[in-house]
């Protein structure tokens, strides 16, 4: 299980059990088992790639393939506890939209996402290589995104934080996260 | 695997939705596979449009053509028959057994013809449902389907969600498109200018087969997608060059010509006719404010949706429209859009990927407690 990546433990820390949990872009549903196994919590998983959403029903996982607009836009208002973005901000083509439809459809939102304003990046941008992705790396467009970016980016969507955990190489990240966090996680609701 | 069908006559009157009664009714029907001690094994398969009640296995030993579902139907397949026990059964209005047009008016002594009542999907469950009574059945650990089929499950799901503990939906839909319904009276269109139709009068005579044969080059069409036909045919001649002449010239006319004509030798034209009309109505929404009202009883029944890429007949929009009212509902159901190409064809070809999905899906519905409700 040494795979994890970092968020996973950050966020299973922040569900309570039994919550009623929808997860955006579920990917191959590790963290919605890890979920189901140790918070009893009730899943549902959004996921757009077949073979993922094959995974996740291997795992004994509902989810339903699709974006993740058409997919927050399949439930109701307020019927999940938490609603969890993870690692997948940085790629949605408008986020805020899709911000205030989690806290429709959900009481809280998770949203986690590497945080660009860490040391190692910032020093990478200062002598000259840029920010993100390389152009090499086959990754796809992403944002990059900063603790201040985001705390802006939750006040424009009429939300509020509610928590915020911050994780590093070596786990969690107290002091001065802004430099030394490589990924943040918040918990947020509408204010 | 060696199978036989049976058959089952009730000697009572089906009342139809459309306000006629039917009977008595007779079903052909074939088991596969061996019940369980608490009997929580069975799963049905109901059949599209052409199928029958010969789902997989053959009758004989040396039996050219397996079931219609063989690849997905057997030991170790997807529907496995090591663990289920498997029940298929040809639907009313259909002609492989079970009361049709063809069969005989016991009012007239002579074939029904088109004194046949109509009847839709609904009405087929409901004669499903007498004979999951007959074989001693209280619930379905699954209810699947293609197409037709597809259709026949959710309603199972809609009808009986208390003794549906899953429904599997392959390439189907809650309603026609405007399309398929246009496609479908294009075919029917096809039977009624054949003369030898007459009216649906034609047992004991020539039969319609003309007409059926185009009826079903059109099915055949709409079961393929672009790409599938240019993978299959291409511009393929018969022979080596242009014959400049109305004969068969590329291979996809001499496919459709085939596929018609083979068509005519096993399936009755009325029965055709009556089964589209079924599809046709089929519409869970029919009368009520939404799509998800329909599905507002059922609790613990859980769904899950298959769409297939290039299938333009039923498209994935609809599966995409069926799974936002389950979930609506709060009810568990997953959804998967297989990438291929086969067109609607797909949901009999694509038998690994479906055979992989359905086996970890009918793993959580065993496991999990039934009655446990599951919705959020």
């Amino acid at each position: 299980m040494a795979s994890h990546r970092l968020d996973l433990e950050a966020i299973i820390d922040l569900i309570p059990p039994k919550a009623r949990v929808l997860d955006l872009g579920c990917g191959d549903g590790l963290l919605l088992a890890l979920l189901v196994q140790r918070r009893q919590v009730v899943a549902r998983g959004v996921e757009l790639v077949e073979a993922n959403v094959r995974a996740c029903i291997a795992r004994g996982l509902s989810v339903r393939q699709g974006n993740i607009e058409e997919g927050l836009a399949d439930y109701g208002d307020g019927v999940f506890d938490y609603v969890i973005l993870s690692e997948t901000l940085a790629y949605l083509d408008r986020p805020l939209p899709v911000c205030a439809e989690m806290l429709r459809v959900g009481k809280r939102a998770v949203i986690s996402f590497d945080n660009a304003g860490h040391w190692a990046h910032r020093w990478r941008a200062l002598r000259g290589g840029g920010t993100g992705h390389d152009l090499c790396s086959g990754e796809p467009r992403a944002r990059s995104i900063t603790l201040s970016q985001f705390a802006a980016f939750v006040a424009c969507a009429g939300a509020r934080i509610e928590q915020r955990v911050f994780v590093g190489g070596r786990g969690r990240i107290r002091r001065w996260p802004a430099l030394f966090a490589r990924i943040a996680v918040y918990v947020i609701s509408r204010s | 695997m060696i199978v036989q069908t049976q058959y089952v006559t009730f000697e009572r009157e089906l009342k139809l939705h459309s306000g006629a009664t039917l009977g008595p009714i007779t079903l052909a029907y074939e088991t596969y596979g061996t019940l369980n001690q608490d009997r929580s094994n069975a799963i049905l398969i109901c059949h599209a449009w052409s199928g029958d009640a010969h789902v997989a296995g053959y009758h004989t030993p040396d039996d050219p053509k397996p079931g219609w579902w063989d690849d997905a139907v057997g030991p170790g397949k997807a529907f496995d028959t090591d663990k289920y026990f498997i029940v298929c059964s040809n639907t009313i209005g259909g002609c492989s057994g079970s009361t049709g047009p063809a069969s005989i008016n016991p009012q007239t002594g002579r074939p029904y013809g088109l004194s046949f009542p109509i009847v839709t999907i609904p009405d087929m469950v409901e004669a499903q449902r007498w004979l999951m009574d007959h074989l001693g059945l209280s619930s379905w650990l699954t209810v699947t389907g293609g197409s037709m089929g597809g259709m026949q499950a959710l309603q199972w799901a809609v009808s009986y969600p208390e003794r549906t503990r899953s429904a599997i939906i392959l390439a189907a839909t809650a309603a026609l498109s405007p399309q398929t319904i246009a496609l479908n009276e294009v075919a029917r269109q096809a039977i009624y200018a054949d003369p030898n139709w007459n009216k649906g009068d034609y047992y004991g005579k020539t039969p319609p087969n003309a007409g059926l044969a185009v009826a079903r080059m059109i099915g055949h069409i709409t079961f393929l997608s672009d790409a599938s036909m240019r993978e299959k045919f291409g511009r393929r001649l018969k022979n080596e060059k242009f014959g400049y002449s109305f004969e068969t010239e590329f291979e996809v006319e001499s496919y459709l010509r085939y596929r018609g004509n083979a068509f005519t030798k096993r399936f009755d034209a009325n029965a055709f006719l009556y089964l589209s009309k079924a599809m046709d109505y089929f519409d869970l929404a029919y009368g009520l404010p939404s799509l998800a009202s329909a599905f507002r009883h059922i609790t613990d029944t859980r769904f899950l949706v298959v769409s297939y890429t290039s299938d333009w007949l039923y498209p994935s929009w609809q599966s995409k429209e069926l799974v936002r009212a389950l979930l609506q509902n709060g009810l568990d159901a997953t959804y998967v859009e297989i990438d291929s190409n086969y067109g609607h064809d797909a949901f009999l070809l694509e038998v690994d990927r479906l055979a992989e999905i359905t086996r970890d899906f009918l793993k959580r519905v065993e496991t999990t407690d039934w009655r446990v409700t599951v919705s959020i």
